[in-house]
């Protein structure tokens, strides 16, 4: 599994994820890619998964990648850092369109569409969405607070 | 996991091809900006997907581009990156003004990088073309789109431009070129990234080509 849980903080990169608890900053750089950081606010335990593709299609190699074994694999790899139940909620970033070419036109809407999905189907919140338009963003998440943020080039960063 | 794309024969009869690329876009960029210019041809890359948005420089910082969009014979995109200063080095050198004039990315400077990349593409696209094997009169053409203009992160263009082969595959495979003129280096990247579709075709073509060998 492509968990790199241990020192923060964090760079996330494509097709990763990673599991921390308590302090640090968990990050990563998203195109078309969608980024799904879990939290649990009692417990202080988050979870951030950079994510290529909607579907695995039965590849279990590398569960980052897709959006259906990602978020299995990043709520199980948290709930190995507590020994009691976690309340989890949702915040999604990322699904850009970057430019007008055909090499990723949907697949960011796909990766959107089936992390919401997903996320409904598994009763996790999504409590904040930055999605869509044109341009990159880099996404943290603050493992003290929970605290999303997202930030795009020539734009003020917002909390999500 | 051995998944990589494109077997080391048919690696070494590809980066001869993109040398070909590599020399016709020297000699054009010469012409343009009127001083002796040198694109090497780097080794063609294939990299895990963790590896490869790292191609265009590590950490945070964004930086501008210019991109291309392939189709026809070889599919994908092609992409000239460079920092801030390194581009605007571009306008200086079209307007015969001194390093450093140009200080923001205008209209001029813009326009500077576009026709610059546009250029730099052709040139490469059309030796490619002329150098790639069993190729017929009736086969289609490479056909560049017009260039667009960005500023964004270096890692988030790099996973936009490799969607199409990460779909097909954990590893992807992506050409680079480095600049120098007259004589000076120039933080300048040209990245050739074909596109799922296109990995098929190289297989094809230069698994022919290396069983001829």
């Amino acid at each position: 599994m492509s968990t790199r849980p241990t020192i923060l903080p964090a760079a996330i990169r494509m097709g990763e994820m990673a599991v921390a608890q308590s302090g640090g900053v968990l990050r990563t750089l998203l195109g078309s890619c969608v980024g799904i950081a879990l939290y649990d606010r009692r417990r202080r335990v988050g979870g951030l998964a950079h994510v290529v593709l909607p579907e695995s299609r039965g590849k279990t190699e590398t569960p980052a990648k897709f959006v259906d074994t990602a978020i299995p694999a990043l709520v199980e790899a948290m709930q190995a850092l507590s020994e009691e139940p976690l309340r989890l909620s949702a915040r999604i970033a990322g699904g850009a369109q970057m430019f007008k070419t055909s090499v990723a036109r949907r697949i960011g809407d796909q990766n959107v569409d089936a992390s919401e999905a997903l996320l409904r189907t598994m009763r996790i919140p999504i409590v904040g969405r930055h999605c869509g338009g044109s341009k990159g963003r880099r996404m943290t998440l603050d493992l003290a607070t929970g605290v999303v943020r997202v930030e795009i080039v020539g734009c003020e960063g917002v909390e999500i | 996991m051995n998944d990589l794309p494109l077997a080391e024969a048919q690696l070494l009869a590809l980066e001869a091809v993109l040398r070909a690329g590599a020399a016709e876009a020297s000699h054009a960029l010469s012409n343009w900006i009127g001083k002796p210019t040198e694109i090497t041809s780097d080794a063609v890359q294939q990299l895990s997907l963790h590896d490869s948005t790292s191609v265009l420089g590590e950490g945070d910082e964004p930086i501008c581009f210019c991109i291309v969009e392939l189709a026809g014979v070889l599919g994908g995109c092609m992409i000239l990156a460079f920092d801030d200063a390194s581009g605007l080095v571009l306008a200086d050198l079209l307007l015969d003004q001194p390093r450093g004039t140009a200080s923001e990315w205008g209209d001029m400077e813009t326009s500077a990088a576009l026709e610059t990349t546009n250029i730099v593409c052709c040139a490469y696209l059309n030796a490619i073309s002329r150098a790639f094997p069993h190729r017929e009169a009736s086969d289609p053409e490479m056909v560049p789109s017009p260039p667009q203009f960005s500023r964004d992160y270096a890692s988030s263009l790099v996973e936009f431009a490799l969607m199409g082969q990460a779909a097909a595959s954990d590893h992807v495979l992506l050409a680079q070129t480095q600049f120098q003129i007259d004589g000076e280096p120039v933080d300048w990247k040209l990245l050739l990234v074909p596109d799922a579709e296109s990995m098929t075709t190289l297989r094809d073509v230069f698994s022919s080509e290396t069983d001829l060998a």
